[in-house]
């Protein structure tokens, strides 16, 4: 049984704010003494990469002093660069960019929607995350006229005051899936893997299932909670489209997003899933976020998402369905110029978690399972403790979302005008815009 | 009227001694009785701590003057709110000593940063360099404190966050296996609803049944079976006798696997046992016949074709060794045709043949050659060289062994240092922990046989693979990361080969 901590005072929340959000001041900006920590960051997420995001979410632009493009994984997105156009060609400064996103490809009855941007919020369930962190991320898709997922752990109450904004999830486990959190969505995502852990359904370890997240699971409190792989009554396609089915009778009027990981047939997949009823295929890449995961699986089973896109783009267009269906990528999308390297690669758009994780204060430190502590992650991101989770606040979250988004949003119109381009969509597939840079990282 | 039938019925089953007449209730209490003398395979983990102090992960250093000035200025700021005086921003307790912060107590850091992040005046969080400098180019730090963990804990390790390493790389990491995305796989196997299988047989299967002319079975070709895809190989001879050799039988023998060790040895330490192989120069292969206690299999230290002809037909199973070195394949294919049925490859410890090639290619390499010559399923494959993680067992597998050997992954399972040379075979210095006992080391290596058996059936689950016997040369499964970049990139500038 976990030990459930106290609430903290307003005093001592509000001493641990100061400190928290002085200290991502403290080691973004440039004109403090402070350096970098020195045991911050990986390869993946290096230590520019993550102070540039917290710089972002500060101020909502892009740092001149730290490198916000690139990780130094030595491959995929960091290995490729954009061949801008000569100065001269390209799009001046102040031109319209439509970045915008439609989903709904398939010109059925279905509900029409069109974002803001071409990304959303990944699913990250409560009890993995707390309603404070899942709150921030809803309150500023609303604002940004996107969504976020709920993953799979239920649907707070507080959420359906942002419920045009939250897609549904339903996986494995079916936990917390409601009738009326159905009815409530404008999409519904059937999760069937995720990438970190591809084919190994999900696991939430017994300190993190609390008495709250255990009532909003229907399971008992401080027990393990496996999700099964994959959904047991799946064993096709056409039983795939049994579920679809299931939905249309909930909701009628609900997209379908289908999330899937990154196997050899992951072309099929897409284009099966598409067949099913999908509105939107989401690619669940390897080097995808996880509350938690076997070690061996993040970085060893199924494939990287830059290198499932083009395959998963290519096949659908031979199939000639490409423009029926939206294509979304995640697993590993950390900045602006990823989301826009992925629509080049074929993608048209894609999902965010890790990054949204990042900007509220994420370190990357790998403790988000629970860590010798038990109780989750020390900044009140991946934690449902009650102490722990009053560190994220949802106004403070939302905010560091919302400039946060600026920042990408403006750095993303930045690469479509260098490539001379006034709409996202056009850059979908052109991977001639696009430079391998062999001897080094772009 | 049913349940009258059904009384009359048999309670019939494959043992004719339970063939009479019973109740329902008596058939179904011999039904239950059955079922419990059911045992499914499992390696009996427990946690084991380390032996001795293995180098934390953080540094972390606090200023004294400038954690003094802060306590001071707090204690007014928030005087009789004494949960803010009191507060700490490490949850793992690194400051909850009795004078706190003042001696920071960094092994049980995570590095998560907080204190420095809130603190950067007097805290820094540094890596420790003791830990990066473990190991070598191959068998690195983090290979190294995996198993650490794996031995210590017996169970698969998991960690919140997604993967933090370089995308793609050399060796093993060339390869992302596949998963089944719609189709059943096993998850329930995963968590022991249903089995997947992690046996394998040695020796050469029998291709068909054969019968005498009265109907009777003839003997079928030589084989056995282990629980496991790995066996557990001699270590190098600084601690090739003694307490070594003693703890890896013992664990054998509890995992139901094989450990290789030098004849002398065996004979010197009474460590004869079905779960021990001797191992025996071809000029001293007499000696076959000396090994007793339940022994089942030998090996023959190097190929030698006169050595052979002496024990080819032994009732004992007889593996060959067989370095990867020189024409290896050309003396793996006469040894097939002179009837060797288990071929034991040998690399470096870095997992390279003398040329410098890298086992994954050899593998394929000797697998499809008995492929193509129509006998795979006559011979046994063991690789041995260069396993330093759980990923590398399954991924050696589907490059064709039927099972693979560990070797330094063992010794760093309990805790051994390495010097020297940690390439070649046999050459390391190894230096063990002064408290080493039978009972301890025994643990570790189940510990560490668990972990790698349950991350085994992690991929197998993944995949939809109910036994590890259907992995061996499944290349298909396999996605290689060169083939991957040249699909997805192929067409874009610069890249190597292709582009614009
Ligand atoms: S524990 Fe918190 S800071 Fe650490 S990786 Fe997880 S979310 Fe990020
Ligand atoms: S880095 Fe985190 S775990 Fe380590 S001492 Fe600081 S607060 Fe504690």
């Amino acid at each position: 049984m976990g030990k459930e901590w106290p609430k903290p005072s307003p005093k001592l929340l509000e001493k641990t704010h100061h400190l928290m959000h002085d200290g991502f001041h403290q080691r973004a900006f440039p004109d403090t003494r402070y350096d970098l920590p020195e045991a911050l960051g990986d390869a993946r997420w290096t230590d520019e990469l993550i102070a540039s995001t917290w710089y972002m979410a500060e101020t909502g632009k892009c740092p001149e002093h730290l490198n916000y493009k690139t990780g130094k994984s030595g491959g995929g997105f960091d290995k490729l660069a954009f061949k801008e156009l000569a100065p001269e060609q390209q799009l001046s400064a102040d031109a319209e960019v439509d970045i915008t996103l439609a989903l709904n490809r398939r010109g059925d009855e279905r509900v029409k929607r069109t974002i803001d941007v071409p990304w959303y919020g990944g699913g990250m369930s409560y009890g993995s995350v707390s309603v404070n962190v899942m709150m921030s991320r809803a309150l500023n898709a609303k604002k940004w006229n996107t969504l976020m997922s709920t993953g799979e752990g239920g649907y707070p109450p507080q959420l359906y005051e942002c419920a045009e904004n939250v897609i549904t999830q339903v996986a494995t486990g079916y936990f917390g899936v409601e009738e009326k959190s159905i009815q409530a969505a404008p999409i519904i995502e059937f999760k069937y893997a995720q990438g970190a852990k591809p084919g190994l359904g999900g696991h939430l370890l017994a300190t993190k299932a609390g008495e709250e997240v255990a009532k909003m699971r229907g399971s008992v409190p401080f027990v393990s909670l496996f999700s099964p792989f994959p959904f047991h009554s799946t064993y096709s396609v056409e039983d795939h489209m049994k579920h679809l089915d299931w939905i249309k009778t909930v909701n009628p009027t609900a997209m379908m997003s289908v999330k899937v990981s990154t196997p050899h047939d992951v072309d099929m997949v897409a284009v099966g899933s598409y067949y099913a009823g999908a509105h939107i295929v989401h690619l669940d890449g390897s080097f995808g976020g996880t509350g938690a995961a076997p070690e061996i699986a993040k970085k060893n089973i199924a494939m990287p998402i830059e290198l499932a896109i083009p395959k998963v783009h290519k096949f659908m267009q031979d199939e000639g369905i490409r423009d029926n269906v939206t294509l979304i990528a995640s697993g590993g999308v950390r900045t602006a110029d990823d989301i826009a390297k992925a629509i080049a690669l074929g993608a048209d758009g894609c999902v965010l978690g890790t990054s949204d994780l990042v900007a509220m204060g994420c370190t990357r430190c790998s403790n988000c399972e629970g860590g010798p502590s038990g109780r989750g992650c020390p900044w009140g991101l991946t934690t449902t403790d009650a102490e722990l989770q009053e560190w994220v606040q949802q106004a403070w979250g939302a905010d560091r979302l919302d400039k946060y988004y600026t920042a990408l949003a403006d750095r993303l119109k930045e690469i479509l005008r260098g490539l001379g381009l006034s709409s996202v969509g056009d850059l979908r597939g052109r991977t001639d815009l696009l430079r391998y840079m062999a001897g080094g990282e772009a | 009227m049913l349940a009258k039938e059904a009384d009359r019925k048999s309670a019939s089953t494959d043992d004719e001694s339970v063939t009479i007449q019973l109740p329902l209730a008596e058939q179904a209490r011999l039904n239950r009785e059955r079922a419990d003398q059911y045992h499914r395979y499992h390696i009996e983990a427990t946690e084991t701590e380390d032996r001795q102090k293995y180098p934390r992960r953080f540094n972390v250093k606090v200023g004294k003057v400038g954690l003094a000035r802060l306590l001071f200025k707090e204690f007014f700021k928030y005087f009789g709110h004494w949960d803010v005086v009191f507060s700490r921003p490490c949850t793992y307790g690194v400051f909850s000593g009795p004078v706190g912060g003042f001696s920071p107590r960094p092994d049980l850091c995570v590095g998560c940063l907080r204190c420095e992040i809130q603190h950067p005046e007097f805290v820094k969080v540094t890596h420790n360099p003791e830990l990066a400098s473990l190991g070598d180019s191959y068998m690195t730090s983090k290979h190294i404190a995996t198993i650490d963990e794996e031995a210590r804990k017996g169970s698969v390790p998991v960690r919140g966050q997604g993967f933090r390493g370089r995308f793609g790389g050399p060796g093993f990491d060339q390869m992302f296996t596949d998963m089944s995305e719609i189709v059943r796989p096993s998850r329930d196997g995963i968590h022991g609803r249903e089995l997947i299988g992690t046996s394998v047989d040695l020796g050469s299967k029998p291709m068909r049944l054969e019968f005498t002319a009265d109907g009777k079975l003839l003997d079928g070709p030589k084989m056995m079976t282990i629980q496991v895809p790995f066996v557990y190989t001699a270590p190098p001879d600084s601690v090739g006798t003694g307490i070594v050799p003693e703890i890896l039988a013992e664990a054998a023998a509890q995992v139901d696997t094989l450990v290789f060790l030098p004849e002398s040895t065996v004979t010197a330490q009474g460590l004869a046992s079905p779960n021990v192989v001797p191992m025996i120069a071809p000029s001293k292969i007499g000696n076959i016949e000396s090994h007793g206690n339940g022994t089942r299999m030998v090996e023959m230290t190097y190929w030698n074709p006169d050595a052979w002809k002496q024990v080819k037909e032994h009732p004992l199973l007889v593996s060959v060794r067989l370095p990867f070195s020189g024409d290896w394949k050309s003396t793996m294919m006469e040894m097939v045709d002179q009837g060797v049925s288990i071929i034991h490859l040998v690399s470096d410890y870095h997992g390279e043949s003398d040329d410098g090639r890298f086992v994954m290619d050899l593998y394929q390499e000797a697998h499809f050659s008995l492929v193509e010559k129509g006998c795979r399923d006559e011979v046994t494959l063991l690789g041995t060289g260069g396993i330093a993680g759980a990923d590398h067992l399954p991924k050696a597998i589907i490059t064709g062994m039927d099972a693979v050997g560990l070797d330094l992954p063992l010794l760093i399972a309990m805790q051994a240092r390495l010097n020297g040379d940690t390439k070649s075979r046999g050459a390391a210095e190894v230096k063990l922990p002064s408290k080493l006992d039978k009972e301890w080391g025994v643990q570790r290596i189940l510990n560490l046989s668990c972990s790698w058996r349950d991350q085994l059936l992690e991929i197998l689950g993944a995949m939809g693979v109910r036994e590890v016997r259907r992995l061996r040369g499944e290349t298909g499964r396999a996605m290689w990361c060169g083939h991957l970049e040249q699909e997805a990139f192929g067409d874009i500038e610069g890249f190597p080969g292709g582009g614009h």
